[in-house]
């Protein structure tokens, strides 16, 4: 498994797909900072940042982006055949997967504190709700992946693989608007409540069953298609 | 070989019992069955199409089966694929592999993939570039690779950990005819310390690397057997072809003049006024001293005689043909029974893809004759 996390990682930083994730989210998140600092009048707030409208905008692209690679790609070149004819299981090889997305994912989120250190050097810290943001973050995040995985599982089509993924994210993005009951399934609102500093138990629950669902799914898709190849 | 073979006690390395594949209503692989015993190369022939790549599939775990059970070294693929996969090198279809990574990466990473032991990765690594011949470019990007090292890295990639059996799909397509010769060799070579199974529709290959030959078509197995024997069996008659210069026309009663002649056809009719004809008779009987006394005597002037070669072309030929033929029996037996437009319309796609395949089939031989003679002269060429 660990084998395949270390290739996957590689394989980002080898094409570019790495560095724009990251590059592209620190630039959306620069922009956020000098939002919140203009609105806030100097006295800004971490939490707050990544809740402008840059963040989750560029959030909701670069993560297809990060996603619709993994099987597409590998069913496309034929590269599955070497993966499935190994001796590990279709469940490890969808988490080793999973996990170096997280991973390349958490390095974006690392670079984000070079703001930290500027807001404690510059402002004032409430360092309580900054990492409970960040906590709140990282789930959206893994939830996030995982429909891009089980996306991607899907097609052979990367392109497609990423439009699923953003639609879906639209979809529960803008649900709440139509729907009253559509508010609990709505991924951003729940990270909302992350950044008051709190953090929200139901909403850690309902984000970590959400990504295991969509893991198991992938792995039974990809279970499924042996039979149906 | 064969002598190793036996030495080697014959344990069945692989089962394959009464497999079957079905997409939907289309049967790919029907209820099929064979062994492979321990230091054998076995070679899948058959048609495009005909189910090789599906059957290897299936024996690596890749796809699953409809019906019908596999066993790999005495683990089955479909209750413990784990062990049995361990057990297994494949080179698939096409030699898929991560473009972006060098040789020797690539080559690590499948040596993490099938758990070999970290203390010893390396080291293997070193040793199956160096067997494969990879040491020059091994430190190259393999998109950058011409096909052939890429072949090579693909089957490097199937060796690393060293695992009992090697499946290899259709080895050598895609391959000019001296890296086909090098990788024949190779894969001769590999085949005194792993078993191999091969796919390949090309009967010259299987006749010169295996020891035994699956013919496959239409997802059914043909033959089982050693390539001398499968020409063996087709040898049951006696083919001449002659030309001659028949100018009163006497060719076509010389059947009742010879009566060992079973068949006489003409073949061709060239521009120059000579004409081909193919003659037939039993096996023990050689018509060669017989007409050059008669044919003079009618006239008949003799431009070239030469003996029709029986080779494993023949004898797949002849069994395919014979399932062809038995196939569209059936078919047109259906039609009969019902007028339902579609079934007619499948018969004739069937049809038409059976024309297209002999066509095929045609064409590759021809090429593989070439091959065969190219490859025959560069080998004398080495020897000298």
């Amino acid at each position: 498994m660990w084998a395949i996390i270390k290739k996957e990682v590689k394989t980002y930083f080898l094409s570019p797909i790495g560095y724009v994730f990251i590059g592209i989210f620190l630039i959306a998140f620069s922009i956020s900072f000098y939002l919140e600092l203009m609105y806030t009048g100097g006295r800004v707030q971490f939490n707050y940042i990544f809740t402008y409208l840059p963040t989750i905008l560029s959030f909701a692209i670069l993560i297809p982006l990060l996603t619709m690679r993994t099987f597409s790609e590998e069913r496309k070149s034929g590269t599955e055949q070497l993966l499935l004819t190994s001796p590990i299981s279709i469940t490890k090889i969808v988490i080793a997967k999973f996990i170096s997305a997280v991973i390349i994912t958490l390095i974006a989120i690392a670079c984000t504190s070079m703001f930290l250190i500027i807001i404690r050097c510059f402002g004032t810290l409430d360092i309580t709700a900054a990492l409970v943001t960040i906590f709140g973050f990282i789930l959206l995040s893994m939830a996030y992946i995982s429909i891009g995985i089980l996306a991607s599982s899907i097609t052979e089509n990367q392109i497609i693989a990423a439009l699923i993924t953003i639609i879906t994210f639209v979809a529960t993005w803008v649900l709440p608007e139509f729907l009253q009951t559509g508010a609990s399934f709505s991924l951003i609102n729940m990270f909302s409540k992350f950044t008051t500093g709190q953090i929200n138990i139901a909403y850690t629950v309902t984000y970590l069953a959400f990504t295991v669902l969509c893991l198991i799914l992938t792995i039974t898709v990809m279970q499924r298609r042996k039979s149906a190849k | 070989m064969h002598i190793l073979n036996y030495i080697r006690g014959g344990i069945t390395l692989i089962e394959v019992k009464n497999v079957t594949k079905k997409y939907g209503n289309f049967t790919a692989v029907d209820n099929i069955s064979f062994d492979v015993k321990d230091g054998e190369i076995v070679g899948l022939l058959g048609p495009n199409g005909a189910g090789k790549s599906t059957t290897m599939n299936m024996i690596t775990g890749f796809i699953e089966m409809t019906d019908g059970e596999i066993i790999v070294n005495g683990y089955n693929i479909s209750k413990k694929p784990s062990k049995a996969k361990k057990q297994i090198g494949y080179m698939p279809e096409g030699v898929p592999s991560y473009q972006e990574l060098t040789a020797k990466e690539f080559i690590k990473y499948m040596s993490e993939l099938k758990l070999v032991d970290r203390k010893i990765r390396k080291e293997q690594v070193q040793e199956v570039i160096k067997q494969i011949g990879l040491e020059e470019v091994q430190n190259k990007l393999i998109k950058n690779l011409s096909r052939g090292y890429k072949q090579r890295v693909s089957m490097a990639g199937a060796l690393v950990g060293n695992p009992d059996v090697l499946i290899l799909d259709e080895p050598t397509v895609g391959l000019d005819p001296k890296q086909i010769l090098e990788i024949r060799t190779l894969i001769k070579e590999l085949g005194k310390k792993h078993t191999v199974i091969l796919s390949s529709h090309i009967l010259s290959e299987v006749s010169q690397i295996c020891d035994r030959v699956v013919i496959i078509n239409n997802g059914k197995i043909v033959a089982i057997d050693t390539p001398e024997n499968l020409e063996e069996k087709s040898k049951n008659k006696n083919i001449l072809y002659v030309t001659v210069e028949d100018k009163a026309e006497k060719m076509s009663s010389l059947k009742d003049k010879v009566k060992d002649i079973q068949e006489l056809e003409l073949v061709k009719d060239n521009e120059d006024g000579t004409k081909q004809y193919k003659v037939v008779s039993e096996e023990n009987i050689d018509l060669r001293k017989k007409m050059f006394e008669v044919l003079p005597k009618e006239d008949i002037t003799i431009f070239e005689l030469k003996k029709a070669e029986v080779s494993l072309e023949d004898a797949f030929m002849k069994l395919i043909g014979d399932k062809n033929e038995r196939n569209e029996e059936k078919e047109v037996e259906q039609q009969g029974n019902s007028k339902d437009e579609e079934e007619n319309k499948e018969t004739k796609l069937v049809e038409n893809s059976i024309e297209q395949d002999q066509n095929l089939r045609k064409e590759n031989i021809d090429k593989n004759t070439e091959n065969q003679t190219k490859s025959e002269k560069q080998e004398k060429g080495g020897e000298e």
